[in-house]
């Protein structure tokens, strides 16, 4: 007691923040859990009542088109393609650029303009470029590839992978900024032992590279999924609200629908509950497994 | 070791001076907490709209006047995408806060006549006031007026390319008889250069004059949807012909590509609404417009959802207050700003004395305009519009994908919007 008395002054200068936070945060989330069990739509705006566990069961049960599960296992395939290419192709691209090469920061600037560019625009550009028949993607396929123009819009399968490409093209820089900032922390004298035991490139990238960025990108890929799990703009600008025929939605898309669209929101709120919960298992897990929170030294 | 008295004079100074430092951090946040209350100041005035950057320019002009005329008042325009307008009211609203004023197309009256979030502006307004306005910009809901429009109208009309096409169709035949004539490939490279008619496919709301031409109609006078019958059938069916069978239609647009298309020089007319003329005009287009044609089979005008645009006034706005909102309003829908909006942006407006006025009169688009009003029909209001839309535009963009017959589309409109229906009304 007497070290948390004299810790007093710590509280005083996080009192603030943590009553902001109560304000953004707390009080939002406890809001939403209510409402969850509540009846609260359209009709029901300000006379609602708590119903118990139904909206949750509705979540699950009720024959929406699409369907929850369906709609789940697109979210499943969403976050982990996304994630796979920002994380495979952002630290290939650190890896270049950890390298002394002419014209670095030129490349570097170049290649983190999709995150500098703000999504809205980004979604509506590569709307517009995935077009049947003006679009420059099926431009290039069919003058250049010689290969049959795609309709990346019309059809389910290529509406949803239209979204993915161009979520790819505006993640991959947020993780390559990690892995360069992971990659130049390396000291060389590990390097250099590694080559005076005659250690091959991927060796060295095997045991003293991938281990050593491992701390910052689990983290990373960590926010990575929650931000991909939970990216509303691309699905909705690109797919323009989950065309064609409501088949390209992921959970949040499909949440923010349901809200205000149809202002069911205590449905929209048991379903941004099952969300929560989904990302905060995955999150403990992941943590957990990758053992992100251990010294890499 | 820690005697018990030392312990408790430790533990009492502790709570003591942490309720004293806690005390004064809520109390110097109370301020924060209250400004995002916003205490109704009588002397601010906050409207939320959804205008685009043309009207909106007009708006602060008109405003700008306002203030100057009536010095201490301060009027502030917010803009906002109509979704994020309609969601970010209803919360507002909920929360007893939101702007004094609220713009935009009537089907939102429906929704927030339900929550009650506006005000009956029968009491507020007199009769006489309210019969200088053409009815249609009057939107009336459950037997109380809850909208004066400025802007009458928000309708689709055939826009078509003068230096292309001399005399727009006046019928179905026509139009494929036209629309066949202008579609061509100039370089004989087996693509298409120039399109005879494009429109947005993706939003049903596209789709409404088509059904209409056949005798359709979105829901019955009891709010039940009407989407399984022969003459949705009909209409679907019309617009796949014009894509696949005359092919005078691109196979694919959306708004923006529709728009573009038009404005390129490569598609001889769009199907689009009154706020796109203007842009279409300078973007060095000669446009003119038509109503949309009729359809041979049913001797029935395509007719086009007319819907005003126009200010609600928000519950919460209190009794001291009213009066200096009511005084903006009847500033904004005046004869003299209505006319200078008209002019500027094509659009009918919603005085009945501004109909007998030379320059509304002599303007060709707003003349061809006003008949497109009087063969288009009313939106409804109601709620369910926001179900019946959302469960016609993927059956819609079904049909035009090729992955629905419209017999089946039809089927499945009805039934997602009865589904969607009782959703919202659970």
């Amino acid at each position: 007691m007497n070290r948390f008395y004299k810790n007093i002054l710590i509280f005083t200068f996080t009192a603030p923040a943590f009553l902001i936070l109560i304000g953004v945060v707390f009080y939002p989330f406890i809001y939403n859990l209510v409402i969850s069990f509540s009846n609260m739509n359209l009709r029901h705006i300000t006379d609602w009542k708590l119903i118990g566990f139904q909206q949750y069961i509705k979540v699950f049960t009720e024959p929406t088109q699409p369907g929850f599960y369906g709609i789940f296992i697109k979210t499943i395939i969403w976050t982990f393609v996304n994630v796979f290419f920002h994380v495979v192709i952002g630290v290939f691209l650190a890896l270049l650029l950890n390298q002394k090469i002419a014209g670095k920061s030129v490349y570097r600037t170049l290649l983190i303009l999709p995150w500098a560019i703000p999504q809205y625009i980004v979604a509506l550009t590569w709307r517009g470029m995935f077009n049947y028949e003006y679009g420059s993607i099926n431009l290039i396929i069919t003058k250049y590839l010689n290969l049959p123009a795609i309709e990346w819009l019309k059809n389910p399968t290529e509406a949803f992978l239209a979204c993915i490409l161009t979520n790819v093209w505006l993640g991959f820089p947020f993780m390559m900024i990690v892995a360069l900032g992971a990659l130049q922390s390396i000291p060389d004298e590990l390097y250099e032992a590694a080559n005076i035991d005659g250690a091959s490139w991927y060796q060295k990238l095997k045991n003293i590279t991938l281990p050593l960025i491992r701390p910052v990108m689990i983290p990373a890929i960590t926010l990575g999924v929650v931000w991909t799990f939970n990216n509303l703009n691309i699905i909705w600008l690109v797919s323009n609200g989950g065309e064609p025929s409501d088949s390209t939605h992921i959970l949040v898309s499909f949440v923010y629908k349901a809200a205000f669209n149809l202002y069911r929101y205590g449905y929209a709120a048991a379903l941004s509950m099952v969300i929560f919960v989904i990302l905060l298992f995955f999150s403990l897990i992941f943590m957990k497994k990758s053992r992100a929170t251990e010294a890499a030294y | 070791m820690i005697t018990l008295t030392k312990y408790l004079k430790i533990v009492l100074n502790f709570k003591i001076i942490l309720f004293a430092i806690l005390s004064i951090l809520i109390i110097s946040f109370l301020p924060l907490f209250n400004s995002c209350k916003q205490p109704s100041n009588p002397d601010r005035i906050v409207i939320w709209h959804q205008m685009r950057v043309d009207e909106r320019l007009i708006l602060e002009k008109q405003i700008r006047k306002y203030m100057n005329i009536h010095q201490g008042i301060s009027v502030e325009a917010i803009y906002k995408e109509t979704e994020e307008l309609r969601s970010g009211f209803i919360i507002a609203t909920i929360a007893g806060q939101g702007p004094d004023l609220i713009y935009g197309p009537s089907d939102q009256i429906g929704p927030f006549q339900v929550m009650n979030i506006i005000k009956p502006l029968e009491k507020i307004f007199d009769s006489t006031y309210i019969s200088m306005f053409n009815p249609k910009g009057l939107t009336w809901f459950k037997g109380s007026l809850y909208q004066i429009a400025d802007k009458l109208g928000n309708h689709l009309m055939l826009v078509y390319n003068k230096s292309l096409l001399q005399k727009p169709p006046q019928t179905d035949i026509e139009l494929i008889e036209v629309g066949k004539k202008l579609t061509v490939d100039k370089d004989n490279d087996g693509k298409i250069d120039q399109y005879g008619l494009v429109w947005n496919y993706t939003e049903p709301f596209f789709f409404i004059p088509f059904m209409t031409g056949f005798g359709g109609w979105v829901m019955d006078e009891n709010g039940n949807p009407t989407l399984d019958n022969r003459e949705v059938i009909e209409g679907l069916k019309f617009i796949r012909d014009l894509r696949d069978l005359h092919k005078i239609i691109p196979r694919e647009a959306d708004y923006n590509i529709a728009d573009a298309l038009f404005k390129d020089g490569k598609s001889a007319m769009i199907i689009n609404g009154d706020w796109s003329w203007a842009g279409y005009q300078k973007a060095g287009v000669d446009v003119g417009v038509s109503p949309l044609p009729r359809i041979t089979s049913t001797g029935l005008w395509c007719s086009p959802m007319i819907s005003p645009k126009g200010y609600s006034i928000n519950i919460n706005v209190s009794n001291d207050k009213i009066n200096k909102v009511v005084d903006l309003l009847k500033f904004l829908l005046s004869e003299e700003n209505q006319l200078e909006t008209a002019l500027e942006l094509n659009t009918m407006p919603t005085l009945n004395i501004l109909y007998e006025h030379p320059s509304i009169i002599n303007n060709e688009i707003l003349r061809n305009s006003k008949l497109q009003i009087e063969h288009g029909r009313m939106m409804p209001v109601d709620p369910e519009l926001r179900a019946i839309w959302d469960a016609m535009r993927p059956n819609y963009q079904a049909v035009l994908g090729g992955a629905k017959s419209p017999e089946q589309a039809a089927k499945d409109m009805q039934i997602l919007a009865i589904r969607k229906i009782n959703e919202m009304n659970e």
